[in-house]
């Protein structure tokens, strides 16, 4: 399969330098970034990274008196291409903060309290409808050691492969309502407002089984669409 | 669709998530790789130098016989059937990173390479690099090679320091930076 990929919209991915986010200026390129034509070296990639990794499982919430403290949640994620179909089997790494905003990490130093019964992290694979099913605690906000008031937003990370080399995407996650959302200095570095809304998860009724848990419902898309193979 | 907004991975990507061995692309599924092993190391710095602690690096690249394993490459049911093609690797305090691969091949129309990214906390997007081998003619009739500026073109050579160990030091910003494509 050939996928083809064309430039994004600049005002729909984030300012790579950021005011008030301190170590952007020191790591970015000064440099114009280069344009190249795509080969079939950046338009192929990975496939089957869970062969060379270790998948961990999608409940990450804990049961019994194994619980994490926290609000109880499912988040509903679909990658999708830009051509809408869904991305079926790519790996999927999400990673969030625990209840009190504190991650299991090294560089956390933050004061906020470890629970023992969350780690935090897990890598899945998308099934056929492109879609993974998470169940956790919804992750805390937290202080960024800036010392000039700047706190992160609930959020959720995603690493994911994709297809291609020009289709992995870094990117974080949202939650609607948050009075945080309007000064984080991360979601903010997005210019267009419909490009930043597409970063909220959205709050859904809770149907059936999860009545105890939220619900919520989240799309990413990939870039690449599939290319028309040319005509012998 | 639009595609969703990058962000930065941030300072807390799970440790776990960089495997024991996934900067080795020697072996795959316990078999090794068919051609020649090769070491690929360097460090990754900032603007004022500074090395970079925890910095997630990936690559990707073609076979010994410069067949990818992917079903865009034409000849990729001659692959490699040992070789993944893909790799990962953190540096650590001292900025060091290290890979083991095979000497990919020449694909079709290009030059031998490696394509590499670059994941960090502070990088909002994924910055993405390609490595080249010293002393290659085919380098200059490549069409990624050939877009960089003839003066900046020497930062995408990995040098060869011993046979098959070569340095490829990276620096994201300032004096020698590396040369990063706009995808």
């Amino acid at each position: 399969m050939h996928t083809l990929i064309v430039p994004r919209d600049e005002r729909t991915q984030p300012m790579r330098i950021v005011p008030g986010y301190p170590q952007t200026p020191w790591r970015n390129p000064q440099e114009p970034l280069i344009k190249r034509p795509p080969t079939l070296s950046e338009l192929t990639g990975p496939s089957g990274v869970e062969k060379r990794v270790k998948l961990l499982g999608g409940d990450i919430a804990g049961h019994g008196d194994k619980q994490a403290i926290g609000q109880l949640m499912h988040l509903k994620l679909r990658v999708v291409d830009e051509d809408g179909s869904p991305v079926g089997g790519t790996l999927v790494e999400i990673w969030q903060a625990n209840g009190a905003g504190r991650y299991i990490h090294p560089n956390d130093d933050d004061h906020a309290p470890v629970d023992a019964n969350f780690y935090g992290a897990a890598r899945l694979l998308t099934d056929e409808e492109g879609a993974i099913d998470l169940r956790t605690v919804k992750p805390g906000a937290y202080p960024v050691p800036t010392k000039d008031g700047w706190w992160r937003p609930p959020h959720i990370h995603f690493s994911i492969f994709g297809g291609v080399w020009l289709s992995r995407l870094v990117t974080q996650m949202y939650f609607p309502g948050e009075p945080l959302n309007g000064q984080d200095r991360i979601l903010n570095a997005v210019p267009d407002a419909q490009a930043r809304e597409r970063l909220v998860a959205r709050l859904v009724p809770p149907t059936g089984d999860p009545f105890n848990a939220l619900v919520f419902e989240h799309q990413i898309v990939l870039r690449g669409r599939r290319a028309t193979p040319a005509q012998p | 669709m639009i595609p969703t907004g990058e962000a930065t991975i941030g300072p807390f990507f799970p440790p776990r998530y960089v495997d024991a061995g996934a900067n080795d692309l020697t072996q795959f599924e316990d078999r090794k790789a068919q051609g020649e092993v090769i070491e690929i190391a360097g460090v990754v710095r900032q603007e004022d130098g500074a090395p970079l602690d925890n910095l997630v690096l990936e690559i990707w690249q073609a076979d010994a016989r410069g067949i990818y394993r992917h079903p865009a490459d034409p000849r990729h049911r001659e692959a490699d059937a040992k070789f993944f093609g893909w790799g990962r690797a953190a540096t650590d305090k001292q900025g060091n990173y290290a890979f083991r691969t095979i000497r990919p091949g020449a694909p079709q129309g290009r030059a031998r390479h490696i394509n590499v990214m670059v994941m960090f906390s502070g990088l909002m997007r994924i910055l993405k690099t390609t490595l080249f081998f010293p002393g290659e003619q085919a380098n200059d009739a490549d069409p990624v090679y050939a877009a960089v500026p003839k003066a900046r073109r020497h930062l995408l050579l990995a040098r060869e320091e011993a046979a098959g160990r070569y340095r490829f030091d990276l620096k994201l910003r300032g004096e020698h930076e590396t040369p990063f494509f706009d995808d």
